[in-house]
């Protein structure tokens, strides 16, 4: 519980990082995609089903004040958390390019995908401009970002990861006794 | 392995039960946004003050980081500014006189400012879109303060865009150098209607494509480009910005170039919101 309420606060200040300092820190107009982050971190560390559970509220949380269709994002990042969590366990957590690579393809389908939905399908035949200048830009500041993030994200997740088995432990005991 | 084909079996059904919850939600949000406003409504109560906070924390670092670079400029700069200063006073005690003489002769004419007779209300920008295809800004005034869709927003003397979403608390909107935003626009000399349109291609310009003059109709780069009489949405008279490189289309029919915006929309931080809205009988 304490986890899920965790990473419900962590998607919301992802959120406020992207469109409020996003502002800040945008470079060429480009902001970087953290929500997408987050999906793939968690299901990297913890599993499919953790992946699934972030991606859909970091993704209704993308949706929420956009002008994009409600529930697409959110259905991109379920499966961004579920297929990153094919990965759990079978890497060790300080293997940090793994993460960024699967934000790197993760977050670089999902562009293309906005791309097809959004100008592809309007006739908007010009691939190589939304590529080069909006999509690739992005997934580069994403890993940018991913890279600065991992180590305290991945703090953050032992930090859960003990107190839950401390909790476990205790009610352990009591039983044996 | 019974364990983990199991824990397999359930993590994929959450998959499937997701994934048609999300399809169910693109579905509705082609007919109605019914079921994301009060979701959306909920949510700004516990965003929207945090984003006004996050956002004066961003500005006052930016801020300070300006400041650091620009300090060296501006002190070379003020002793140029203050010998303009001198001349500029001069040249101001003449215009005086010929201020008096205008506002007489305005009088005269009955002629009136177009935009001071507009109510407008100041607001803050607190945050942008969250992705990159589309430049929609989120200001801090809502339905509680009298702020509804379809309200035109202005910043520095130029049309930035249009009220396109209302929360209580916050309101979005869509600017005019966005992709899929269409104005439409007169020139101020002499009433030739044209559409302005936002390319996300030209983001690297600055400009916005400038389309369907008709071919009988001159224009020279520069020309004042506001907002026309014909537009259902937009008051009238509003500037937009100013033409350049318009040229005949291929059909010699209509003509097409470019317009340059009077706003900056790269520091955008306040807006006034035009509280007027044009009704359409």
């Amino acid at each position: 519980m304490k986890r899920k309420i965790t990473e419900l606060v962590l998607i919301l200040v992802f959120y406020l990082l992207q469109v409020s300092i996003g502002r800040v820190i945008a470079i060429g107009g480009i902001v970087p995609n953290f929500l997408i982050i987050l999906p793939v971190v968690f299901g990297f560390l913890n599993g499919r089903n953790e992946g699934m559970f972030v991606g859909f509220f970091s993704g209704v949380m993308y949706d929420l004040y956009s002008t994009n269709l409600f529930g697409f994002s959110a259905l991109v990042f379920i499966y961004a958390g579920f297929i990153a969590g094919f990965f759990y366990e079978k890497y060790e957590k300080y293997e940090i390019l793994i993460p960024v690579a699967m934000v790197f393809v993760s977050d670089f389908i999902y562009g293309f995908l906005g791309y097809i939905g959004n100008f592809l399908l309007h006739n908007r035949l010009n691939a190589g401009f939304f590529i080069s200048r909006i999509i690739m830009p992005e997934v580069v500041y994403t890993c940018i970002c991913t890279f600065i993030l991992y180590k305290g994200l991945e703090y953050l997740n032992d930090k859960l990861n003990i107190v839950n088995k401390k909790k476990r432990g205790v009610n352990y005991d009591e039983g044996n006794i | 392995m019974r364990k983990k084909l199991e824990s397999f079996l359930t993590s994929k059904y959450i998959l499937i039960g997701l994934t048609v919850i999300c399809l169910f939600f693109i579905g509705t949000s082609f007919f109605t946004d019914s079921l994301t406003k009060p979701l959306q409504t909920a949510i700004s109560y516990v965003v929207v003050p945090l984003q006004k906070g996050m956002n004066n924390i961003g500005l006052w670092i930016s801020d300070k980081i300006d400041n650091m670079q620009e300090i060296s400029d501006v002190l070379a700069k003020n002793e140029e500014l203050q010998s303009q200063v001198d001349a500029l006073t001069e040249e101001n005690n003449l215009l005086k006189q010929d201020t008096y003489e205008l506002d007489r002769l305005r009088k005269l004419y009955a002629l009136d400012n177009q935009y001071s007779q507009y109510n407008k209300v100041g607001a803050n920008v607190i945050g942008i879109s969250s992705d990159n295809w589309y430049s929609s800004l989120t200001l801090d005034k809502g339905s509680n303060d009298g702020i509804s869709v379809d309200m035109n927003v202005v910043a520095s003397g130029g049309l930035v865009g249009i009220i396109t979403e209302v929360g209580p608390n916050y309101s979005i909107v869509k600017t005019i150098v966005e992709d899929k935003s269409y104005v439409s626009g007169m020139i101020i000399d002499n009433n030739q209607t044209c559409m302005v349109e936002g390319d996300v291609e030209l983001m690297d310009t600055g400009k916005v494509h400038l389309n369907h003059f008709s071919a009988s109709t001159t224009v020279r780069d520069g020309d004042k480009i506001v907002t026309s009489n014909i537009s259902d949405k937009y008051l009238q008279g509003i500037l937009i910005g100013y033409a350049s490189e318009v040229s005949p289309d291929s059909n010699n029919l209509t003509q097409s170039g470019y317009l340059i915006p009077a706003v900056d929309f790269n520091n955008l931080q306040e807006v006034l919101i035009i509280t007027d809205l044009k009704t359409t009988t």
